[in-house]
């Protein structure tokens, strides 16, 4: 009988404390923002989530048709159309390159996605906001690109490699920088290295992580002085 | 295995989210360091490699405080997911005290939730545990997507593939809006806790 008591005692403390510490504010809201259930967009979500780590031709081919349906709904929308053309574009290069492609091409198509989707649901949004928006995720797509640069000047044996395709300019858009700005000649992905990655030891593994960290400043810093200067230009 | 000074009256706890590749784990611990991180007061450590994913794991420590005389430490990991890194997953579940298991709520997943609960009995008993006996709890992730219309998995479907036999507590949530990420989480380190509890006495 003391025993139990002691036992209720004691996890009646670990359930107060952790209670006391994590004692949660009142859950985010999404106010202005309309749910996906039949939204033209939701097709394409579930492609994205699907595409596991295993990226297969079948689930690519899925989401560049997708990207093609929303496409064609949203053909009068120039500022839906860019972020779709940035969305078809490293899908691409994903599909041409699948699990060599660069770690963050798939976090970039994410985080286009998100945007877009924002952009798209999003009741009473400026279209100053969505340019901006859509600026940001042009920079990160630039930023991709040089980090995509920065991994050919890094490579140090021969490797299969394949082209960012650059996006397809949007009809008659004339505001949208990402269909102004020239595209790299020659963006090649190195990929050897990555093939071999799983077979490293943990030394070997840690220090390639350390070396991409370091080639990841370098790109946030070219990327911050890109995205500086097409934030002076668009003033 | 935990370590527990009884010189020193320290507890140290291990917790590790383990599941399918791009199932949540490392979205669990990211929603617990943002939100909490001024009263946990600790760095999470994360190595990630291609498109986001997590390459070795992704540690979070958190000081519960003092309990019965002890201070209670707790280490939360997570595993890389993805199918080719289980020499990785059976390295970090090395003295594993509790685990919250995150399953993939979405439709097209549900072979990979079943492998890879296998492979953490499997990867459990390496280590001589048992997955019944070992303090769990499952936590049915992305269910915010049924909202948006995204096919899922039914829970019933979920409990019946990974929990009928373990009937171990199961939280639907979503880890990337936050409901019951904090009740897993509590969850887990109440039944761990307790788990040790002998040890203490």
């Amino acid at each position: 009988m003391a025993q139990e008591r002691d036992e209720d005692n004691f996890r009646s403390q670990v359930e107060d404390r952790l209670d006391h510490l994590f004692e949660e504010e009142s859950p985010e809201t999404t106010e202005g923002h309309v749910a996906l259930a039949e939204h033209p967009l939701k097709g394409l979500k579930a492609v994205l989530l699907s595409i596991d780590w295993e990226i297969t031709d079948s689930t690519m081919d899925s989401l560049l048709n997708e990207i093609k349906n929303v496409e064609y709904v949203y053909s009068e929308d120039k500022i839906i159309l860019t972020f779709l053309q940035l969305l078809g574009s490293i899908g691409k290069y994903v599909k041409a390159n699948k699990s060599k492609a660069h770690p963050e091409a798939t976090r970039v198509i994410n985080s286009v996605y998100e945007a877009l989707e924002r952009v798209a649901l999003t009741e009473g949004m400026s279209r100053p906001e969505k340019e901006r928006m859509l600026l940001e995720e042009v920079g990160r797509f630039k930023k991709l690109k040089e980090q995509v640069v920065l991994r050919k000047l890094a490579k140090k044996e021969p490797a299969v490699s394949e082209v960012i395709p650059p996006p397809e300019p949007a009809p008659e858009e004339k505001r949208i920088p990402v269909t102004e700005s020239p595209t790299p000649e020659g963006v090649q992905l190195e990929a050897g290295r990555e093939a071999r990655f799983a077979e490293m030891s943990p030394h070997e593994a840690f220090a390639y992580a350390l070396e991409e960290i370091k080639n990841v400043i370098q790109a946030e810093f070219r990327a911050l002085r890109a995205e500086i200067k097409l934030w002076r230009e668009s003033r | 295995m935990a370590i527990i000074n009884l010189k020193k009256k320290e507890v140290q706890a291990k917790i590790v989210y383990y599941g399918p590749g791009r199932g949540g784990k490392t979205t669990n611990l990211e929603y617990i360091y943002k939100k909490f991180r001024s009263r946990i007061q600790t760095e999470m450590v994360t190595i990630k490699t291609h498109g986001d994913r997590t390459l070795f794991f992704d540690f979070l420590p958190i000081e519960i405080g003092r309990i019965k005389g002890y201070d209670i430490r707790i280490q939360l990991y997570t595993v890389p997911g993805q199918v080719k890194y289980e020499s990785t997953r059976r390295l970090v579940l090395r003295g594993v005290d509790g685990i919250v298991f995150v399953a993939d709520s979405l439709a097209v997943r549900r072979k990979e939730n079943v492998l890879s609960l296998k492979s953490l009995a499997d990867n459990l008993a390496s280590y001589k545990k048992s997955i019944s006996e070992i303090p769990l709890v499952f936590q049915y992730n992305k269910r915010d997507l049924l909202d948006e219309g995204i096919p899922l998995l039914p829970v019933e479907w979920l409990e019946k593939d990974l929990n009928s036999k373990l009937m171990a507590p199961s939280f639907e949530a979503s880890a990337l809006k936050g409901p019951n990420v904090v009740q897993t989480m509590k969850k887990i380190i109440v039944m761990t806790i307790e788990s040790l509890r002998k040890d203490l006495t």
